[in-house]
């Protein structure tokens, strides 16, 4: 900190250089550590409330628990209920509510991580909570982040929220089924993507019926450490 | 959509900091907001002067500036800023996350992320 005096001579100006999110990367960092040390891979799930986040981690659960030890970190503003759901999938399920906060951040799955048995575990996917703006100023400490949005949210979720995809790995377009219903061509939300990160990956699911998980699964390229 | 919390961490630095100094009066705050925070200028300056009335800090002189979004080319090495161009098709302002010299999506965002208390100027006894 540097204190200087101002010119009247009786103000005096404190530099701070204070970084508001300074302590989330600092966590951030520190998750990643823990994670590599455990040789652990994993992989934040961003999207809007409804866009099938939990139903995507479902089916990835179901098929990745044989290969890969597997637990979830749940995150949700109050309930319980995508914990839920993903119980008895063959992974491990923690939940985190935030009490109405608008994302999760690296000390919540911090202290997430804590509650595990980062031993026995080879792959931990967290579900963010819905929102597409704010988690994307919270890094939370993993390897990869998908973005999933889905037909029914209409044509405008990718360009509307651009700076979501930032970091993002693989945007996993949803509900592929009812583009025709929503009257939406399915090509455009590549092309949205690729304008605002050429090269991202991109995948169309029915979360429902498990059409496209294969695919994801090969584009997330996990491999065991 | 956190422009609460990002203000009451604000005034509570800022407070706290004059206190340690035995300040009387906060004169002014500068703030530096980078452009890939999503965070609103004016609900941020809202939520501090908020968390300043009636105290030292009521009547602070709140400064705000902008970091543009910058980026490095982990292929080419072009460090600069990201580009943010209008699209015909959406009439809307789209960054690109790529290298704006040689295209490639391997970049690293270097600014723009953060935000900064930069410096805060009081009024001793």
């Amino acid at each position: 900190m540097k204190k200087l005096f101002t010119e009247d001579g009786k103000s005096i100006e404190i530099k701070l250089n204070e970084n508001l999110y300074g302590k989330n990367s600092e966590l951030a960092e520190k998750n990643l550590e823990i994670l590599n040390k455990q040789g652990i891979h994993a992989i934040d799930i961003l999207g809007s409330i409804g866009s099938g986040k939990t139903s995507i981690i479902q089916q990835l659960v179901a098929r990745l628990h044989t290969t890969f030890r597997t637990a979830v970190i749940a995150g949700d503003l109050t309930t319980t209920i995508d914990a839920d759901r993903i119980k008895n999938r063959g992974a491990k399920v923690i939940q985190i509510n935030t009490d109405g906060g608008c994302h999760l951040d690296a000390n919540l799955v911090g202290r997430g991580l804590e509650t595990l048995d980062l031993k026995s575990l080879d792959l931990i996917l967290v579900e963010n909570v819905g929102n597409l703006i704010c988690p994307s100023s919270f890094p939370v400490g993993t390897h990869q982040r998908i973005v999933v949005v889905s037909t029914t949210e209409g044509p405008y979720m990718i360009v509307k929220h651009p700076y979501i995809f930032k970091d993002a790995t693989v945007v996993v377009i949803n509900k592929k089924d009812m583009a025709k219903a929503m009257e939406l061509e399915l090509d455009q939300f590549r092309k949205d993507a690729l304008k605002i990160k050429p090269g991202i990956k991109v995948v169309y699911t029915n979360a429902r019926t498990g059409e496209g998980i294969p695919e994801l699964i090969e584009k997330l390229n996990i491999s065991k450490e | 959509m956190h422009e609460a919390s990002i203000g009451q961490s604000i005034v509570k630095t800022v407070l706290c900091e004059a206190e340690k100094q035995k300040a009387v009066k906060v004169e002014s705050v500068e703030i530096e907001i980078g452009e890939l925070t999503f965070l609103g200028q004016e609900q941020v300056e809202f939520w501090i002067k908020t968390g300043f009335e009636s105290t030292i800090a009521e009547s602070a002189k709140i400064i705000f500036k902008k970091i543009k979004a910058g980026i490095r080319c982990n292929k080419c090495g072009f460090q600069g800023n990201i580009r943010i161009k209008e699209d015909p098709q959406y009439h809307m302002m789209l960054p690109t996350f790529s290298c704006p010299k040689c295209g490639s999506s391997e970049v690293a965002i270097i600014r723009g992320k953060d935000a900064f208390i930069r410096r805060i100027q009081i009024t001793q006894e």
